[in-house]
């Protein structure tokens, strides 16, 4: 939807009669029509699952379009409390805020170290970071597994927290080093003059400065760490301590074709809910992220 | 006492360039203090050394009593003003202006307060809540300054301090800037690749080029008598005339004709010596009629300086520049006479370039 504004705000400054004008209007007919069926692709399959989040499971196999009968939250209560739904969400936002107030904390000292200080090894340790963003998941599972295990931290919230953590550390590291970098040192010079120390420096100086690459980055995170699903299946089998991914797998295989469809939906919907709410606050800040680098 | 002393100053970057390279200075406590040069000359790594932000390589610094070759930026009493102003853009213009007393733990009521009467001083009046990027330059300007002074420090750093603002504007705000570091009385070092700026400003002003110092002394000093020939090209808003030649016949060969010793140079150099005759082409006259010592020359170009006219002459191969008044303007092909006044014309040593008088 927001690139269709961007389109039309394009096709707007364009002045007005030219050669190429109908060129553009073609180009802006073609780029509309494409958006429109692509937005009805995304939006429908969501609307769907929220109509049938409020149906029961005979009204979803008799009319899978129909509106439901009664709007009301049984689906959702009893996806919240039987299926252990709640209990699934409660652990899931401890392990994303826990680890995301960690990595953007670690990943922010770490960039700001390796983009404004000069000492031997700050590239290797750079290129090492790189490293890990190319590192898959796969490969490191079994590893993670026995080193979880060996230090007791297998099977509970802060072992996952951690392992989450090292995984968004390379891309939080990666995006907020070029942010620091593009930070003017006469910034930082000026705290210095006026007193300020490394770290009243970073804190009220540098890092409020990088906020919007900050925000940027935890929205990035944020999305990536609640829907993440292999390493909790791997990592965190106590189903106590199961996040909103696995309580969903669950819930999906556990009962086969006597599963009810309607708190299933509601499940969904629960889980959803958050990351679209996450997304729509944040969405100007996305952009602004991306058009900033454009700029520079 | 809060003098700036200098000695054997070198800061010397990774690959052996010396940015700075033997200075020695000092600057009076109070002092208005000129870094002039062009770019490159090293002005701006002096002043970082001084600042701290630069690790002096060899020499020692002194501010007052204190040697401070090795200290922290924030334990030397310094502030600065940097060329972009450097406000922390994600503070209102009260917070940018009272940052360094947060530093030293004033509270946040006092620090208010104080900031509101310096921003008022320097008319900021009603801008406190403001952001920088809401404020124009000649105020972001003032903020900066006002966050400089309002530690009271020993020693107030400019980095080229007028450079980012348009020509009408760095008028007012020299003027300005003079009178706040008069009522202050703060040493104050700035630095600056516009000689006019300078002159207009500093009480004494240090020439340097390559990392070296070339003169010190006050404006009227490095004006009228600059040491060697590149102060004496550097100086000037028109650069001074200089014309490699021969001593001959108890005088100067230039263009065509042969003018007198410099007063200062008599008896100083030999008939035959290779020497840099220079006049500034604001202490030359323009005459109609043959005058003793002139130089016959053709006009070739006429260029208005408002009140005055910028004329070049030619006399031979020799090209001499003129600034002349409005009233006794000539115009191109026009012939006459250039005449030079002997006080105010100096002799350069053409091998050393250095002053012989």
């Amino acid at each position: 939807m927001t690139t269709i504004t961007r389109t039309d705000e394009l096709v707007r400054s364009v002045p007005q009669p030219t050669s190429s004008e109908r060129g553009d209007r073609a180009v802006a007919g073609v780029s509309h029509t494409v958006l429109i069926i692509w937005s009805i692709v995304v939006i429908a399959p969501l609307l769907w699952t929220l109509l049938s989040s409020f149906k029961t499971s005979r009204e979803i196999f008799a009319s899978p379009f129909a509106l439901p009968a009664s709007w009301n939250f049984d689906n959702y209560v009893s996806a919240w409390t039987s299926a252990g739904i709640g209990n699934f969400f409660l652990n899931t936002v401890i392990v994303v805020t826990c680890a995301l107030v960690i990595v953007m904390l670690l990943g922010a000292m770490c960039a700001y170290v390796l983009a404004r200080f000069d000492f031997p090894g700050r590239r290797a340790i750079y290129y090492l970071m790189l490293a890990g963003l190319t590192f898959p998941v796969f490969l490191a599972i079994v590893p993670l597994f026995f080193v979880l295990r060996n230090v007791g931290l297998l099977n509970t919230l802060p072992g996952l927290i951690i392992t989450y953590v090292a995984f968004a550390l390379p891309f939080t590291v990666f995006f907020m080093y070029s942010f620091f970098r593009g930070l003017p040192d006469e910034i930082a010079e000026a705290a210095a003059i006026d007193g300020a120390g490394e770290w009243r420096t970073f804190f009220q100086v540098m890092l409020p400065m990088a906020r919007p690459g900050m925000a940027s980055v935890a929205i990035f995170n944020f999305l990536g760490l609640w829907n993440q699903f292999l390493l909790p299946v791997a990592l965190n089998t106590n189903q106590d301590n199961w996040v909103l991914s696995q309580g969903m797998a669950g819930f999906a295989s556990s009962a086969g074709y006597a599963v009810d469809f309607g708190s299933l939906f509601a499940a969904v919907v629960i889980t959803v809910v958050p990351v679209l709410i996450v997304y729509i606050i944040f969405q100007r800040q996305l952009q602004g992220s991306v058009s900033q680098g454009t700029m520079k | 006492m809060s003098a700036i002393t200098t000695t054997a100053l070198v800061k010397e970057y990774p690959g052996g360039v010396r940015g700075v390279d033997g200075i020695d200075v000092t600057i009076e406590d109070g002092e208005f203090f000129a870094l002039l040069g062009p770019s490159g000359c090293g002005k701006t790594t002096l002043l970082r050394s001084i600042a701290g932000l630069e690790a002096i390589t060899e020499g020692t610094l002194h501010i007052g009593e204190r040697d401070v070759t090795n200290a922290q930026p924030g334990e030397r009493g310094v502030a600065m003003v940097f060329q972009d102003y450097a406000l922390f853009p994600h503070m209102d213009v009260g917070d940018n202006i009272a940052y360094p007393l947060k530093i030293r733990k004033v509270g946040r009521t006092e620090r208010r307060k104080t900031a509101t009467g310096i921003a008022n001083g320097l008319s900021l009046d009603g801008l406190i809540e403001r952001r920088p990027g809401q404020l124009s330059g000649g105020q972001q300007q003032r903020v900066a300054l006002a966050r400089a002074v309002a530690t009271r420090p020993e020693v107030l750093l400019l980095d080229e301090p007028l450079s980012n603002l348009d020509a009408r504007l760095r008028l007012e705000a020299r003027t300005f800037l003079k009178e706040l570091q008069r009522d202050l009385g703060v040493t104050t070092v700035f630095v600056t690749h516009d000689q006019a700026e300078a002159l207009a400003l500093a009480d004494r002003i240090a020439v340097m080029k390559s990392g070296k110092l070339q003169q010190l002394g006050t404006p009227r000093e490095v004006f009228g008598r600059p040491l060697n020939t590149f102060v004496a090209g550097f100086i000037g808003s028109t650069p001074m005339n200089l014309v490699t030649t021969t001593v001959a016949d108890g005088g100067v060969r230039v263009g065509t004709a042969t003018v007198p010793l410099p007063a200062t140079a008599e008896g100083k150099v030999a008939d035959g010596a290779a020497v840099v005759w220079g006049a500034r082409p604001e202490y030359l006259r323009w005459s109609r009629e043959p005058v003793d010592g002139g130089i016959p020359a053709e006009v070739s170009v006429t260029e208005n300086l408002g009140a005055s006219v910028l004329v070049s002459a030619h006399s031979g191969d020799v090209r001499l520049q003129l600034v002349l008044g409005e009233d006794d303007e000539p115009s191109p092909g026009d012939t006459g006479w250039v005449v030079a006044t002997a006080r105010r014309s100096l002799l350069f040593d053409a091998a050393t370039t250095e002053l012989i008088g």
